[in-house]
């Protein structure tokens, strides 16, 4: 068989079976069995990590062919899965589409391969700084920023007019507050007992100057030190506890998550939000399908996050995927060059374009057809460079989960109490002495 | 006792065995092996993603579980649902069973027809109906009580008042089934004598069929208990246990497979292990449920 | 029987009828609306709409989707006639033979249904993940297992109580020999009662939920169940309740003719195997 003999020598000779292994592609045997699949484990989207798994496999040319298996659509749930099958040393996980907040756990259990030497600069110039340190474990490069996201605040243009805010101005959590309050309308923030609610109180601790976790690179969970009873625990329990008790929270406030807020915003009582990107193409679509007035698309604005001091610049949350490269994966090296091929800046524009999770290198925002097609672009960018990551510890799964708990409902937040009992509660299950 | 085992007596022993062994051996593995594990595991200190820090910790974990006031709570949640369910079922069911046993010829099977589809409606897929039927984003239940305003899923006796219906609605045709069967064991010639004797509907269901029918209904109660204390699916789908509204066995998952703290998991596995093995022994002893009668003997 | 008497069984009826499927009508609803129409906050769409159907056969949740059911029905299906074949050699020697421990078998299947399944999970996953059938079809066929054997023992046991096996040596008297007469006179007396336990097998297999989510992670074996949770809106964050709906559906169809047509088995089978002889 001309095959087989092609594929023994190509077993010997490692360039030149590359370019044979060309050959064989273009004779129409792409499918050869000596070509290694790569196993790309993809959050679900609209289909553009399919895509870009489809474009390298082309531009690899025979050296590797990578195959998506989707995961569920939750954090936390993508992270069950992936860790249950890292835990029995899984060889076919090669490629992870990461939420960021589960690097660093997963590098303490040795379930990621370090980004090499000869890529860690490729990997890491021009990338949005959070982005980076969120794919960093004790000063290693254990994952590669792929696509970045980051809230902003959504503002209904006639409600601020209203009010009297110039929001071209940076504006403070009160000044939304109290505007929205003052016309009775409503402030969409994520309320529900879910993973919105960390990244909504996360982000207004490290707005107020503060840190959930101080020592992110900590080793063992008994030795982890929190800032949530903090002066800037306090202010972020304050605007909670303000939103509750004003009703500018809704009377959904407690299970207000990222698509209800955004009904909310839509409906007549629309007033402020914080929330990610995807309000924009959402509402375009909402109007085209005729569910919604083209009157309130219009309406519609957007700014960075709000401050919660007038005068310290707001740290808007960092959300996005970072890719990790499986420990017990067969092929590391292919792996690396296939996230090498999927990273590139051109396909972070086109995966902006066709799925609208934004870039996390920031030339990417540069393509001409993103900034036409993304009005926001511009301070999704800004955005983006001020964010700051949800804490990067190994012990993320009881910290969100004793936030989770001790900071819901919204209406029960007492910025006496709250931040002290979160902290103590935390401690306690970190220490294994409390179940969550 | 005989004396000597007949050899007939041997080979029918021998087929008896060896006919069951498969099964056996199949129920023996999938359960007691596993709770062995979770036994054994349940004395560590375990966490799936740290297993350098995996060490023996004796009691330790239980001690947590057991002064945890969590612990008590979602124990107290859930004897509360199995409680109300239970006996809302009952009522219901037996209704049903009066309409199944005494519907015209014309419509009976239609109407056994309608009860059993609840009863083979995958449990999740019931979850999610009545969640979005009541959720303020999809739901038309709001529009239709004219509280558009109210968030059923906002606190814990709301969310718990639906966790319930979706139960009961989907678990009510089981119970119906077997009280059903135990209306039927009724004699007819009691009831008749009864009602010749000229007792009204009420007297005759509190004197002939309700004192006849305590054995099915004690053993329909039982398995209903026994199902309603391990729900899981409902709040899974429904609150995610938000609201307080986690129940044993949603603790158990979330500390086990979602925390991968297999050590405190596997603890909580035990105990939800010897709480459904000790109201199982609570119905046989103190209730005296004839389980012969359930076994079919 | 009075006119009163037959119009009061017709609205007792109606009432029964709208109880049993005003969720599952709802959830049909649901799946029929369009994706900006899922949140009007009424019962019925505003016109009916099929691209939730689309998006999980032909669209982008289909490889999300159709692995799921054929997993689901697969699985389920294996899971079933194992299940009743083993039950079916265990309830013939509980039902005809006098063996020491048959007792002891009852009693084991009735602990091992009362076990509750979440205590089952942890342990099972870890030795799946050691053993190597973590997300595999077996890997869920075999705690299916320990869902459907019990019933199954229990409820044929019951059948088989029931059928009278003097004529099988009356058969044979009459010259057939035992194999003859084992298929002639036991099989259709035996049959009705093995195809029930195994219309109610095949329900508890593909209710299960929690074996689902713990032990798959991937479409390999994922089953429906597990699969809704899944489902994704246009982006991360929105509501896929229509997607969920439509798949729901499609899993209900199969339920729902199966009680169509045999309702009646079912009762018998779910009554004999729990309560009477």
């Amino acid at each position: 068989m001309r095959h087989t003999a092609r594929r023994n020598r190509l077993r010997r000779g490692g360039l030149v079976g590359l370019a044979v292994l060309g050959l064989v592609a273009a004779t129409g045997c792409a499918a050869d069995i000596s070509t290694p699949t790569l196993t790309w484990y993809i959050n679900p989207d609209n289909g553009g990590q399919a895509t870009i798994a489809e474009e390298c496999t082309a531009e690899a040319d025979g050296a590797y062919r990578i195959s998506t298996s989707l995961l569920p659509n939750d954090a936390p749930s993508q992270r069950e899965q992936l860790i249950r099958r890292l835990a029995s040393r899984d060889s076919s996980i090669d490629i992870m589409s990461l939420d960021p907040v589960y690097v660093a756990e997963m590098a303490n259990a040795d379930y990621l391969t370090p980004v090499p030497e000869e890529y860690i600069d490729e990997f890491t110039d021009g990338v949005i700084p959070s982005s980076v340190e969120s794919s960093t474990r004790q000063d290693e490069l254990v994952a590669t920023p792929f696509w970045a996201n980051t809230q902003l605040l959504w503002y209904r243009k006639s409600v601020a007019e209203a009010a009297g805010l110039d929001m071209s101005q940076p504006v403070t959590w009160d000044d939304i507050i109290d505007a929205a309050a003052a016309q009775d309308k409503r402030v969409g923030v994520h309320g529900i007992r879910a993973e919105s609610l960390t990244v909504w109180v996360n982000a207004m601790i490290e707005s107020a100057g503060g840190s959930i976790v101080e020592n992110p690179d900590a080793d063992g969970a008994a030795e982890v030190e929190l800032g949530i009873d903090s002066e800037a625990g306090r202010r972020a329990a304050e605007i909670i506890e303000k939103i509750a008790a004003t009703g500018v929270g809704g009377p959904q406030l407690s299970n207000l998550d990222e698509n209800a807020a955004m009904l909310e915003f839509q409906s007549d009582s629309g007033g402020f939000m914080v929330n990610w990107p995807f309000i924009y193409p959402a509402t375009k679509a909402a109007v085209e399908d005729g569910s919604l007035e083209q009157a309130v698309f219009d309406d519609i604005g957007w700014t960075l996050y709000p401050r919660v001091d007038e005068d310290e610049e707001a740290r808007p949350p960092l959300g996005g995927i970072n890719l990790g490269v499986g420990a017990f994966s067969d092929h590391p090296d292919l792996a690396y060059r296939a996230v090498e091929c999927i990273r590139t800046p051109e396909r972070q524009s086109a995966y902006f374009l066709t799925d609208g999770n934004a870039p996390s290198n920031l030339a990417a925002f540069d393509d001409p057809a993103v900034q036409e097609a993304f009005p926001a672009a511009e301070v999704i960018a800004e955005s983006l460079a001020a964010s700051a990551a949800r804490p990067l510890t190994p012990y993320y799964n009881e910290v969100t989960g004793g936030i989770q708990k001790s900071w819901h409902a919204p209406g029960s937040v007492d910025p006496e109490s709250t931040p002290a009992r979160s902290q103590a509660f935390i401690l306690e299950v970190l220490k294994g002495e409390r179940l969550l | 006792m005989k004396a000597k085992v007949s050899n007939r007596q041997l080979g029918e022993t021998r087929l008896g065995w060896m006919l069951s062994a498969p099964a056996v051996i199949i129920l023996l593995a999938v359960t007691g092996y596993p709770i062995l594990q979770a036994v054994y595991f349940s004395f560590f200190n375990y966490r799936m993603t740290d297993p350098d820090n995996r060490f023996v910790n004796w009691g330790q974990n239980y001690i947590v579980i057991l002064t945890d006031p969590l612990w008590w709570q979602t124990v107290g949640v859930t004897l509360l649902l199995t409680v109300v369910t239970v006996a809302v079922e009952l009522v219901l069911g037996f209704a049903l069973a009066l309409v199944m046993l005494n519907a015209l010829r014309a419509v009976r099977p239609w109407v056994r027809t309608a009860i059993l589809i609840p009863y083979g409606i995958i449990t999740v897929v019931a979850a999610f109906s009545w969640k979005y039927a009541f959720d303020l984003g999809t739901g038309f239940v709001g529009t239709w009580l004219a509280m558009p305003e109210f968030d059923w899923f906002g606190d814990f006796w709301s969310s718990f008042l639906v966790i319930c219906a979706a139960e009961i609605w989907k678990t009510t045709p089981f119970i119906s089934l077997l009280l059903l069967s135990g209306l039927a064991q009724i004699p007819g010639d009691m009831l008749e004598a009864a009602t010749v004797d000229g007792a009204t509907w009420w007297q005759r269901m509190a004197k002939v069929i309700i004192p006849n029918m305590k054995a099915a209904i004690m053993v329909a109660v039982l398995f209903r208990t026994l199902d309603a204390f391990r729900v899981f699916d409902s709040v899974f789908v429904m609150t995610a246990g938000a609201q307080s509204t986690a129940t044993v066995s949603f603790l158990t998952y979330n500390q086990s497979i979602s925390q991968l703290q297999l050590g405190m998991g596997s603890a909580l596995s035990v105990l939800l292990f010897l709480s459904v093995a000790l109201i199982c022994f609570i119905f046989i002893r103190i209730f005296k449920v004839d389980l012969a009668q359930a076994r079919g003997e | 029987m009075s006119r009163k008497h037959t119009a009061w069984w017709i609205v007792i009826s109606l009432v029964v009828a709208v109880y049993a499927l005003f969720p599952v009508l709802w959830i049909v609803s649901l799946s029929l609306k369009s994706p900006g129409d899922v949140a009007n906050k009424r019962f019925w769409p505003t016109a009916i709409d099929w691209s939730n159907y689309e998006l999980i056969f032909t669209g982008s949740a289909q490889d999300l989707f159709l692995p799921a059911l054929v997993n689901s029905v697969g699985i389920c299906l294996i899971a079933t006639v194992i299940a009743v074949v083993l039950a079916t050699l265990t309830a013939y020697a509980v039902a005809r033979l006098d063996f020491p421990g048959k007792r002891l078998i009852l009693t084991m299947a009735l602990a091992v249904s009362i076990f509750p399944v979440i205590s089952l999970v942890t342990p099972l996953f870890r030795i799946w993940s050691t053993i190597g059938l973590y997300d595999t079809w077996v890997g869920l066929i075999i705690p299916y297992l320990s869902l459907t054997l019990p019933i199954s023992i229990w409820t044929l046991s019951a059948f088989f109580r029931q059928i009278p096996w003097e004529l099988e040596q009356a058969a044979q008297v009459d010259g057939a020999t035992s194999f003859q007469a084992f298929r002639k006179i036991i099989v259709p007396l035996a049959a009705p009662g093995v195809f029930t336990t195994a219309i109610i097998a095949f329900f508890i297999a593909w209710n299960d939920f929690v074996y689902g989510i713990s032990l798959t992670s991937t479409s390999a074996a994922r089953p429906v169940p597990a699969a809704l949770s899944f489902f994704t809106g246009a982006s991360q964050f929105e509501e896929p309740a229509g997607a969920i709906s439509a798949a729901a559906i499609v899993v209900t169809v199969p339920v729902i003719i199966i009680v169509l047509l045999f309702q009646r088995q079912i009762v018998s089978g779910l009554t004999s195997g729990a309560v009477k002889g």
